[in-house]
Parts: structure tokens; sequence; C-alpha cells
């Protein structure tokens, strides 16, 4: 039976983010610890909880690696659908009925409150296609950044060391 | 609105390249994926490949029904999408509508999961007077909700018969200057209940709910009342309540009652019979909760207690039973299954704080202790019941409303129950309907956020939605459970 398990991960196949993503995922049953690996790759540490199985220890390191390839995946589905999915809540919060409306619940409106509704849809598009032409958002405090942006790419470094 | 539906026609029958977002897991094989508006769908493996690849076909039999659901980059239907995701999040554009008033911490029953921090019959000082309850009342009503909830509880509310009275009929004063619309409810175990109560409460259209546990022996052991055999009063106020509803025509509105079971460790095993003993009664809801370890009940949990797969195989036995039941012409449903029910096929909000996202802390209900402090919920006021007043907002007497709602507890309990924040929740294909508790968290794990992967709640809830949406692949039970929702 396996206990402690280290796994070394390419920052080349998998951004840090996946790996930490992957990583929670199988905190339930192991305390993980993530640290510098070989240069461009993060290793991953894995102690079992003292109630895991020993199903669930056996199978460790092949359940991280289902993660890393799963979250790999979500990553770039969530990536690639950004704006559609903001673009989809916008409208949502936009419309102008009331609150707990039920979906199909639009064909009770007027000719003019339809007109006004899609006046209102085309002006959040308009406002929408000006925000995300190719510009940079808006991020003053630098909230959407990662650490690595903020800080370096050695988020593991002691700065204080000397 | 056929103008709003955004249809794009692809050049061939590849019908798209990369799919829109979509959450998934695998169930036994098979994948369930659901979105942000709420449809799911099942996929075998091969066509799950091919969706998640961007490569399924118009021919493809799975494509017409992702498609229509939203799961297709190109066949998007942005109004529809939207109208469904506002309308399952429709509390967003609230203020709270549930305000728990504690009318006193007394009580008679000494319950062995009991997360109020009810205290002995003869303690003093610790009954809701009328100046808190008045301002409670007037604090409530500044909510932003169109409508308001007042609930009762205790300890036993009816203890503080006299203050309890007069605030009702305060309220329902109120109600008519505010415009506002008022629903009162009050949660009791109905051993201090008398014809004259009874009254006052039906004609002020309070509508009553107590808790039940099963049969006799079940429900004395985890409710061991002060005063003789809590289970015979629960019979009787209930077989009255429910006969004064059937009877109506009173010139006022007779709510039926409703019951809330508790499972411990002794209700393991007994489903059938906890179900029967609500049929009988002709309840039409059974309300199946699990412990929380908040309250008495942590420091219990070892004798009452059981894990998250106990209390899953004990839901999915109970609503196997509900469903055989009503095959056979009963009336009768799950209460939990039927609010995320809702969620999953009506795309509705049924208004079920516990899940939702993010939770009702504050945003969605507000707990007023006896002496007028504000609590983000119940469970927030037992936390601080236990020595730590993390969850409290206020008070009555010396904040505002907008200073409670908007307090930096309000806030740090919003931020750490938006799903979309915490790690896996946001990766989690229950996450349409589902929703994290903060306070729960905080006793179980020791911070807001928790650690799902290790959560019990969690647990719960996965088996539960497991549950679910496998009987919703099935044709006969997807009849009888697209019911509930309709109810």
């Amino acid at each position: 039976m396996k206990e402690k398990i280290s796994v070394s991960v390419s920052l080349k196949s998998y951004k840090a983010d996946t790996i930490r993503y992957a990583a929670y995922a199988v905190s339930g049953g192991a305390y993980v610890l993530l640290g510098p690996g070989k240069k461009g790759e993060v290793e991953a540490a894995f102690e079992p909880k003292p109630n895991a199985s020993a199903k669930y220890r056996a199978g460790l390191q092949k359940l991280f690696e289902s993660e890393l390839r799963d979250e790999k995946m979500r990553s770039e589905i969530a990536d690639a659908n950004r704006e559609l999915r903001e673009f989809m809540v916008l409208k949502a919060l936009s419309a102008a009925d009331d609150a707990g409306t039920q979906a199909g619940d639009y064909a009770g409106l007027t000719p003019a409150q339809e007109k006004e509704l899609d006046a209102l849809i085309a002006e959040v598009e308009r406002e929408i296609k000006t925000e995300t032409a190719g510009k940079e958002r808006k991020d003053p405090l630098g909230i959407t950044k990662t650490w690595e942006e903020k800080h370096g790419s050695e988020p593991f470094k002691n700065k204080n060391k000397k | 609105m056929a103008q709003n539906l955004l249809k794009i026609k692809t050049k061939n029958s590849v019908a798209q390249t990369n799919p829109p977002h979509f959450y998934w897991r695998e169930v036994d094989g098979a994948y369930l994926i659901s979105n942000d508006s709420g449809c799911h769908a099942w996929l075998d493996a091969a066509a799950f490949k091919r969706f998640s690849a961007g490569t399924l076909r118009e021919k493809d039999k799975a494509f017409e029904e992702l498609s229509s659901k939203g799961f297709i980059r190109d066949r998007l239907d942005f109004a529809d999408l939207a109208a469904k995701w506002k309308s399952k999040n429709s509390h967003l554009s609230c203020g709270p509508g549930l305000h728990i008033f504690v009318m006193t911490l007394r009580c008679d029953h000494k319950c062995l999961y009991c997360q109020s921090g009810a205290i002995s019959l003869s303690a003093k000082g610790a009954d809701m007077k009328w100046p808190a309850a008045k301002k409670s009342v007037d604090f409530a009503f500044q909510t932003t909700a169109p409508g308001l909830t007042i609930e009762f509880q205790g300890g036993e509310p009816l203890l503080n018969w006299a203050v309890l009275k007069k605030t009702v009929s305060y309220a329902r004063k109120k109600e008519k200057l505010s415009g506002k619309r008022l629903n009162l409810g009050l949660v009791s175990n109905f051993s201090r209940m008398t014809e004259g109560y009874a009254r006052f409460l039906l004609e002020n259209e309070v509508s009553l709910c107590t808790s039940l546990d099963g049969p006799a022996d079940l429900h004395n052991r985890n409710r061991i009342c002060s005063g003789g055999n809590a289970h015979v009063s629960v019979r009787k106020w209930l077989r009255y309540f429910t006969r004064r509803n059937t009877g109506q025509g009173a010139g006022y509105r007779i709510f039926k009652p409703s019951a809330l079971l508790t499972v411990t460790k002794f209700s393991l095993g007994r489903a059938p019979e906890i179900i029967d003993e609500y049929a009988g009664l002709g309840l039409e809801d059974v309300f199946i909760r699990p412990l929380s370890p908040i309250g008495y009940a942590k420091n219990s949990w070892s004798a009452i207690g059981y894990t998250a797969a106990d209390f899953v195989a004990f839901y999915k036995e109970s609503l196997g039973y509900i469903l055989k039941l009503n095959r056979k012409g009963a009336v009768i449903r799950e209460k939990m299954a039927a609010m995320l029910l809702e969620k999953i096929i009506g795309f509705s909000d049924p208004g079920y704080l516990d899940m939702r996202c993010p939770c009702g802390a504050a945003v969605g209900q507000i707990a007023y202790n006896y002496n007028g402090d504000l609590y983000t919920c119940d469970e927030g006021r037992m936390a601080a019941w236990e020595g730590d007043d993390l969850f409290k907002i206020g008070n009555v007497f010396r904040d505002s409303y907008k200073k409670a709602v908007s307090c930096s507890t309000a806030r740090s309990c919003v931020a750490a129950s938006e799903l979309h924040l915490q790690p896996a929740c946001s990766r989690c294909a229950y996450s349409p309907y589902c929703g994290v508790c903060p306070v729960y968290n905080y006793e179980a794990q020791g911070s807001l956020w928790g650690n799902m992967p290790a959560n019990e709640r969690c647990a719960f809830m996965k088996g539960i939605f497991g549950i679910l949406f496998s009987k919703l692949k099935n044709s006969k039970d997807r009849e009888i459970l697209q019911k509930w929702v309709k109810k």
C-alpha cells in the first residue's frame, strides 16, 4: 500500500491553475503540498488522510492524473466561452421584467414593451461588443491577475530569505 | 421573441467546433452534462467524447436534444437561456424574504439534535419582550423584497404567547400600511397548543409547522419532552389543523399543516415506517433533512450522527418508497426533492435558502434573537449560542437595515457561498441547482469556505442529486416527479 506519493507535472502540458484545481479535487482524501520541481515542473506531493481507504490510497495517483486531464478540458472550455457566458448572464440581468418571471413569460408583453426590451438588448449587445473589441479589460487593482502575474513566476520563493 | 434567437447556420453538417460552456459528471460510464441555465442531458461515453471534442454532427441522435437545451454553440437561443437563468436565480433581485423571530429560548423539549439552543422552562430573561418584537417587525418590513415571511421559532414560541399574539396582530396591521405581502408561520412542537391559541393563529392566517420524526418510539427517543409524550401532542394537533384545512369556509385561508423530519442514527433502516406515519396523518410532504453538526447535535454526534453514505442510503430508500406510494395513488412528496426539481426541470427558484447561490445568509433571510440581535440565519445564531458571534450582523435597536445587510459578515457569507468562487463547486455538474452553507462549513471544517471534497454536506447533496437525476431517467418516475413540481 502506497503512503506518501509525489508526482511531477510539466508546466508545458498543464497551467499552474490547472494543477492547483486538480490537486484540490483530490484533497478530500489526502493532504496535498504543491511546490517547485525541476525547471518547468511542479511537484505535487500527496499524503493520504488517516481515514482514507486502501482502495483510495492505491488509486490516488491515477485519480490525480485523471483530474488533471479533466481540469485541462474544463479550463479550455471555460476560456473559450468566457465572453459568451458573461453575455448570457448580462442579458438575463438586464431583462426588464419583474423578479421571479418564469421562463417563457415573455409572450405576454405588449408591442411597446417588446420594442423597449429589444432596444435594451441591442444596447447591451453594443456595450459588450465595444467593451470586448480587442481591448484589455479595465482592472486597475489587478484583481483578475494571478499571483504569478503580480509577483513573478516563482510563487514558492520566500522573498524575506537572504 | 423570434428576433432574439441567435441562430447561425453552419456551412456544413459539422455543427460545432467547440461546445459552449458546460459542466459534466461521469455516472456509471454515462455522462450527465448541465449548463448555467439549468438545462441537463445524459450522453453515453462515445457521444460525450464527440460532444466535448466539438465533432458532434447534426445527424447524431443526441444533437436535437442538445441543441434545444443550449449545448450546441451555434444554435444558442439566448433569450430562452437567459430567461431560464433569470427565473432560476430570481432571488438575486430581492432582499431578505424570510425573517425568523426567536420568541424565546425556553423549551419543554430536550431533543437529541437540537440546534436552537433551547434552555429550561424556568429560565429568566430568555423571552423576546414586546419592544424587541415591535422593533423586529419594523426592521423586517424594511426589506427590499416585495413580500416577506415572518416565522416564529424558539425554543418553543408558544411559551411566550402574549408577545407572540401581539406581534402577529401588529405585523398584520403593518402589512396593510406597507402594501407588502406578508406570510406568517409558526414552528412549534405543539405541546402547549390550546383551542384558543389555535383559533387565533388560524384567524390570522398563520401557517403551522412541527417536527415529526416517525412512529411514537422513534419520535419520543429523538424528542424528549419534560411534559410527557411528545408524539401524542404532535399527532393530535396535526389532525386538528388538517381537519380545519379540509373544512375551510371560515372566511380566511387555512393552510395545511406541515412537518419536518430530522434523520438521526435511530431513523436509519426505518424509512417505510416513517413515511407511513406521515401518509397516515394525511401529510402531503415529507421533508427529509440530515443532521447538522451545529449546536447540541455537534456534542452528541457520536451517539446520533452517521456518515453521508448512511444518509444517502436512507434517502434513496425513502424516495423509492414515496414513489411507490405515488404509483398506488397516494398524494405525498419528498419536499427536498420537490424543491430541487423545481430548479432542475422547472427552471424556477423554489425559495430554498440553503440551496441557492449565494446562500440566503443576510441577503435572503435574517434571524432575530429574543434580545434583538440579528444574525445571518438561524444556524448563525446557533453558532453564537455556542460562544462565537461571527455571524451576528447587528441589533434591531442599534443598527439600520442597510448597515446590517451590507456589513462585512454578510458580504463574507455571500462571497463564500458564491459557487463560481468555490474551486470544486465551480466545476460540478450539480452546481446550477446547488448551494453551500458557510455556517456549516465554519462549524464542521473551521472556515466559511470549507473544503468541498471533504465536506459531508457536499457528500449528502451529491448523493441526493445522483438519486434524483437517475430517477429522472426512468420515464415512470419522471412522470410522478414532474407532478411534484407543478403542484
